[in-house]
């Protein structure tokens, strides 16, 4: 279990997080909703241990974290791959960093690889493959090492919207195989809706947690969901929450 | 492959008609307008001088090519150890870094003389000329190449718990090469100038030497082939660099730079 108790953070005098707690549990789907600027990333890199909190504690199963974890993964708003590395080399490079035998671990690259579709890409150099694919190589990447944590920097948000549904699908099956405990970070209120188990919604800066809404809809999830009435209850819903944390 | 080999005759198709053009009109000019050998020799006296004393034009030419080759060669290893001090230490980024750059204004060639009264006439003075002037450009490409590193692929590496020493192989290293390279093309040129303008001033051999003993004795033909021989091997060295280039920086896309249509 991931335990985010009373995390507040200050850059100098500015106040970017006053007082966020939530238990995210294992083999959950969280995704955290806020506008932007808000602090979300500020939130998620002190979950990876590279920002320090300002006061409070971030604990995985009990241990408080204080630095990058083997079992945290890590997905940001762009794919950056290496670029001189081929696709099945940028996702091997966690196991170099980790001293894995990489020999050991080149099925499982493949695995990840044809699961998100680009096996076929496996010995091209990023510039050859699109935004979406390369999108897709960083998410294996970051599950290389069979991280029980995946943390997620809107990862799609500079994907076209029809790719970024279907990144969405995918990333949905993906998760579903490998029932990781997610955190994703979007300010795309259908996108929380669509993946999610539960939704937190920030508050402008200093952020607050100013909402919370379980998503109760049946999985797997198709994208024709996003035409149901239950779907959309949800949507309206969320976005009651951030308007009116907006007015406040 | 063959596509690629086709391209690149297509490519060399215009420079070369063009140098044989120019060449042409040269030897047309000399020729119709009387000019004596002495002020300018036609292309084809100076192709014959080359052929003829190409055993003088050697023995000077290898001298010469040993040193721009040693120079440009401590001038790499020494300029990308310096670059990896200024990126680690901050007392070298700070102190000397900034000092290097400000150094860059002095004309390094007007220390020459001042070498050969330190070090003799000879290959000492001719090396360290060319080391002196081939090293910071060195220098200040490779540190900036190990420095600007992606912020991101920084973070990335650092929350995948990669160690300083990993990033250093495995993100700075391979992110600094093009610089290297590009501080590499800039410092053969500069280790040659080295070379041939302390062999100007001091020295009993070398091509400059030949090209300065050349000009005393108003053989302007054996001048001119001593700057052939040594403009066709600076070429090739820079050619060298661009093919091992081309090879070590394999993932940048091959880019068609320049405003002009066509193709
Ligand atoms: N290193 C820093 N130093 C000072 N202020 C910072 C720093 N990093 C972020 N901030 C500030 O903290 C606030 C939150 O930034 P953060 O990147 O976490 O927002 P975000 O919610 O991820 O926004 P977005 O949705 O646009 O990505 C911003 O107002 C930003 O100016
Ligand atoms: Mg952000």
């Amino acid at each position: 279990m991931l335990r985010i108790n009373s995390v507040r953070k200050l850059y100098k005098d500015l106040e970017v997080i006053r007082n966020v707690s939530f238990d995210v549990s294992d083999g959950e789907f969280l995704s955290l909703l806020g506008p932007s600027g808000c602090g979300k990333s500020t939130l998620l890199m002190m979950v990876t241990g590279l920002i320090e909190v300002s006061g409070g504690q971030i604990s995985i199963n009990g241990e408080a974290v204080s630095g990058p974890r083997r079992e945290v993964g890590v997905v940001f708003q762009q794919p950056v791959l290496l670029p001189w590395r081929t696709v099945l080399d940028n996702v091997l490079f966690p196991i170099e960093l980790l001293n894995l035998s990489r020999a050991q671990y080149k099925d499982r690259a493949m695995e990840l690889l044809s699961m998100a579709k680009i096996d076929d890409f496996a010995h091209h150099l990023p510039r050859q493959l699109s935004g979406g694919m390369r999108q897709r190589a960083s998410i294996c990447r970051a599950l290389i090492h069979d991280p029980s944590i995946l943390l997620m920097d809107e990862p799609f948000s500079a994907l076209d919207a029809i790719t970024r549904d279907e990144m969405g699908v995918e990333l949905l099956r993906i998760w579903q195989a490998n029932r990781k405990t997610v955190i994703f970070v979007t300010h795309s209120i259908r996108e929380a809706a669509f993946l999610s188990d539960r939704v937190l919604v920030m508050g402008r800066r200093p952020a607050t947690i100013v909402d919370e809404v379980a998503i109760d809809l049946p999985r797997p999830r198709q994208i024709a969901m996003m035409e149901d009435e239950g779907f959309n209850r949800y949507v309206r819903r969320l976005r009651k929450a951030i308007e009116a944390s907006h007015a406040s | 492959m063959q596509a690629k080999l086709r391209s690149i005759l297509v490519d060399l198709a215009w420079p070369v008609l063009i140098t044989i053009a120019m060449l042409a009109s040269w030897e047309i000019a000399v020729r119709v307008l009387g000019i004596r050998s002495i002020i300018l020799p036609p292309p084809s006296e100076v192709f014959e001088a080359i052929i003829a004393r190409r055993e003088l034009l050697l023995t000077h030419l290898w001298p010469s090519l040993y040193l721009t080759v040693l120079g440009f060669a401590l001038s790499v290893v020494g300029g990308v150890l310096v670059a990896i001090l200024i990126t680690y230490s901050t007392i070298v980024r700070k102190g000397f870094y900034p000092v290097i750059v400000v150094s860059q204004v002095i004309p390094k060639i007007s220390i020459a003389p001042l070498f050969i009264v330190w070090f003799g006439t000879g290959t000492m003075s001719s090396l360290l000329l060319a080391v002196l002037i081939a090293f910071f450009p060195m220098t200040i490409n490779a540190a900036m190449g190990f420095q600007t590193i992606d912020e991101d692929i920084h973070r990335m590496a650092r929350t995948f718990m990669g160690s300083r020493w990993q990033i250093f192989w495995k993100i700075r290293m391979p992110n600094a090469l093009p610089y290297i390279f590009g501080g590499m093309k800039i410092s053969i040129t500069l280790a040659i100038i080295g070379v041939i303008v302390s062999e100007f001033v001091a020295s009993q051999e070398g091509i400059g030497y030949l090209i300065k003993l050349a000009g005393g004795l108003l053989d302007t033909p054996l001048m001119m082939a001593a700057i052939t021989m040594l403009s066709i091997s600076g070429l090739a060295l820079y050619g060298l660099i661009v093919i091992a280039e081309e090879h070590a920086v394999y993932w940048q896309a091959p880019s068609d730079i320049g405003a002009g249509g066509g193709g």
